[in-house]
């Protein structure tokens, strides 16, 4: 026993400061995307709804919508539309409501 | 360390399959396996030829439904080159000979047939349930017809004084693991049987598998079993990729490669965490978390993605690992590990808990068909990295070394995992100097039908896959390592343990529940 | 109870006494309605050094009774409803009921034969917590939306990225 505590004590103290600070290692956490409006045409949007894995993309008219609760930042999304999508860099997701988590966000870009 | 079976006199591979053909017809290879045709009268006797070889395991057994419901046996050979049998069998009537009492293996199987397909052994006896629950109105879908009365499950009696008390304990258990259902029979503290319920989980993977593209499948097959979501990930593509007649680019073969051994790093230090948990050991448990964490953080700094979703792709990989990163951290972070097991290796109180606690055998493994660590630290070197993928595949190059034991105990497990460990770190550093990429080849179209492996962390993982003339599925069949090594719990408690080794053997085993209730 | 203009002031009651019973010591039960494992994983590690959510006055405890706030993954299997529900009812009010995990917010398994695709289908769901895993990070926050602590950020987020103008 001796053994361990020495050994924790050489180890030190890796715990985080978060909530109270900010933790560097979520710079590496994968975050849902973030979109462009004036880079979104229907056809990219519909190609990204092809694309998700889930229900977290649809389309209504003129308009994406996007569940942020159930995307699982798989990427493809940004993937398939490289220039209208990015990650957000979010991770702090939690809603105390389930529409708070859907997301309209409009199309405005021109199909060329 | 490493125990040698010996070989059967003149026993290969094809020796094996013109055996098996001489008593049916070969067919065409489903990616690398051979495959042959048996007829349902001479099914008895083609499992008798395999399983009484010597290094050859049955390694899943399953059925598809088309013009009459197909029987398929897996067989695994284990031998100078190894590599994998199919054999296919039409059942016409509903029943087929009874196999579990030539095979062990299979008793499991046939529960899951019976469920799925509505066929059964010939000879009568109870089945358990697998999938469907006991409830009334449970009007779960099948893969084939719905078996014409529900699954009569029996568990074998077990006495000791004449006296023992069985009781059901979970699903919920406690904090923060998976929900876990099951029997215990008791004379008191001592375990004298314990059996699994597995239908409180049951997603109906495979049954959801139907109809979907292969980049859809993928994204469900990482989430059927999280924690070996490259392997079985791996093993599904690799499937699809055989039933196309396609290999990944090198490159991409060694990012697959890559991720499945970082998978297996982190679930051997997840697994010391656990061992330490279930015996007490605070400190070593904390320090086990922090070689986990750090893992776990090289992982998403490498991959993006933490468990190393997202990695495989039909054809290839979706991500390259970043090289760079990869190359400084992790070498800090599996230290770490080594560390802390030098220092659990040292810590007589701890060890005395493992030692002779849960014993399998050599021949309990062997006729169970359990694979990975748990088959391993009996001494059957078994490891499906040993087995080529067609056109080679990352590990020809760079072979493994299989790391065995031979108490069979939990500690041999434990000194399993820790051997497979140091060579994954030296593995990731051989496949990063060969260089990797993020490249997929396509999926020609046209259908097919393939076999696809992978070692996971916690034993081989199987996929097999039937893909229509538009590269959709109409049957796919997933099995994880946890799928073949739960039934080996049961054995494994039973050998003179009491309750509190119950959780150490589990860590010891490191399943998954979700592995075998998709 | 009057309907209507009474209800938000009855949520807001809840809200202010959770914050008070649960703000400095909470203790968390968890229940896998069917998940993959990766969820449970970073749940374990909530109490790994790293995260150490004890700092927090955060607890994991076994017992239904001792629990104030039920941490949900999984997609809620159909046949594991029973058990979800009497894992639920033996918790004594007041008590929170959190989602956690895609699965568990419908982004993986749509409602079919075998499961429900949603926790929220069968137990009352207080908080959601996105992620595939959520990382133990995105936990802590979600864990302290829940006992007030924290202000959720999520109706403030619009995913739209900066410098594209004209976005809302």
């Amino acid at each position: 026993m001796p053994l361990w505590f020495a050994r924790g004590l050489r180890r030190g103290v890796v715990t985080t400061r978060y909530p109270a600070r900010s933790d560097p290692s979520a710079a590496s956490l994968p975050t849902p995307p973030a979109f462009r409006p004036r880079q979104l045409t229907v056809r990219a949007v519909d190609q990204m709804v092809a694309e998700c894995p889930g229900p977290a993309l649809s389309r209504a008219a003129g308009t994406l919508v996007f569940d942020a609760g159930a995307c699982t930042a798989c990427g493809r999304c940004a993937r398939v539309a490289p220039h209208a999508v990015t990650p957000s860099g979010e991770f702090e997701l939690a809603s105390t409501t389930r529409p708070a988590l859907i997301k309209l966000i409009p199309i405005l870009g021109e199909e060329r | 360390m490493t125990a040698v079976e010996p070989h059967a006199a003149g026993g290969t591979r094809d020796q094996l399959v013109d055996a098996l053909a001489a008593l049916g017809s070969r067919t065409a290879e489903h990616g690398g396996a051979p495959a042959v045709r048996i007829p349902v009268e001479a099914l008895e006797q083609a499992t008798q030829t395999a399983a009484s070889t010597p290094d050859v395991r049955l390694a899943d057994m399953f059925a598809a439904d088309g013009d009459a419901t197909v029987l398929r046996l897996v067989w695994a050979d284990q031998r100078d080159k190894p590599g994998y049998i199919v054999t296919e069998t039409e059942i016409g009537g509903g029943e087929y000979p009874p196999l579990s009492g030539i095979a062990p293996a299979a008793f499991v199987e046939e529960c899951e047939i019976y469920e799925q397909f509505g066929v059964r052994p010939a000879d009568g006896k109870p089945l358990n349930r697998v999938m469907l629950p006991p409830h009334d109105g449970a009007e779960l879908p099948t893969l084939g017809h719905r078996p014409a009365q529900p699954p009569a499950e029996a568990h074998a009696p077990h006495l000791v004084g004449g006296q023992a008390f069985e009781f059901p304990f979970g699903p919920v258990r406690q904090a923060g693991v998976e929900s876990l259902y099951y029997g215990l029979v008791t004379s008191g503290e001592e375990v004298v049987d314990l059996y699994l319920f597995t239908w409180h989980k049951h997603r109906g993977v495979e049954w959801r598998l139907r109809g979907k593209s292969m980049r859809e499948a993928i994204f469900l097959a990482e989430r059927a079993e999280g924690l070996s979501a490259v392997a079985v990930g791996w093993a599904l593509a690799a499937a699809a990729e055989a039933a196309a007649g396609v290999t990944p680019p090198p490159a991409a073969a060694r990012t697959r490669a890559v991720a499945l051994e970082l998978e297996r790093l982190y679930n051997h230090a997840a697994a010391t965490a656990a061992l330490c948990q279930a015996t007490g050991l605070s400190v070593g448990q904390a320090a086990a978390e922090i070689a986990l964490e750090r893992l776990l953080r090289v992982n998403a700094a490498a991959f993006g993605h933490r468990y190393l979703f997202g990695v495989v792709e039909p054809g290839g990989a979706g991500r390259a690992p970043d090289a760079e990163v990869l190359r400084r951290e992790l070498p800090g972070a599996y230290d770490e590990l080594r560390r802390t097991a030098d220092a659990l290796l040292s810590t007589n109180s701890f060890i005395d808990r493992l030692e002779a606690c849960g014993v399998l055998t050599a021949e309990q493994a062997r006729r169970l068909g359990l694979v990975g660590p748990v088959a391993r630290a009996t001494g059957l070197a078994t490891d499906a990295r040993r087995a080529p993928v067609a056109g080679g595949g990352p590990y020809t190059t760079t072979p493994p070394n299989v790391v065995t034991a031979t108490s069979g105990d939990v500690f041999a497990r434990f000194q399993v995992m820790l051997g497979e460990a140091a060579e994954s770190a030296q593995l990731i550093s051989r496949f990063l100097d060969e260089g990797t990429a993020a490249e997929c080849v396509p999926l020609p179209g046209g259908g097919g039908t393939g076999l696809g492996w992978a070692e996971s962390s916690r034993g081989e993982a199987l996929a097999w896959v039937t893909l229509d003339a538009g590269g959709r599925i109409t049957r796919a069949r997933l099995r994880p390592g946890s799928a073949r090594n739960w039934r080996g719990f049961d054995d494994a408690c039973r050998s003179r343990n009491v309750f509190t080794d119950i959780p150490i053997i589990e860590a010891s085993f490191w399943l998954t529940v979700a592995g075998i209730a998709r | 109870m009057k309907p209507g203009q009474d209800e938000p002031t009855a949520a807001e009651e809840l809200r202010k006494q959770i914050a008070a019973q649960f703000g400095r010591s909470l203790h968390i039960r968890t229940l896998d309605t069917g998940s993959c494992a990766v969820c449970e994983q970073e749940i374990r590690l909530l109490s790994a050094p790293h995260y150490d959510l004890h700092r927090l006055g955060f607890f994991f405890t076994p017992a239904p009774r001792h629990a104030d706030l039920l941490l949900v993954t999984g997609p809620m299997v159909r046949a594991f409803e029973v058990a979800a529900r009497k894992a639920y009812e033996a918790m004594p009010g007041p008590k929170v009921v959190v989602a956690t995990g895609a699965c568990a917010l419908g982004g993986v398994y749509q409602s079919d034969p075998f499961v429900h695709g949603e926790v929220d289908a069968v137990l009352p769901v207080d908080v959601w917590i996105p992620g595939c895993p959520p990382s133990p990070l995105a936990l802590l926050q979600g864990l302290g939306v829940a006992v007030g602590r924290l202000a959720e950020k999520t109706p403030g987020l619009t995913f739209v990225a900066d410098g594209d103008g004209d976005a809302r």
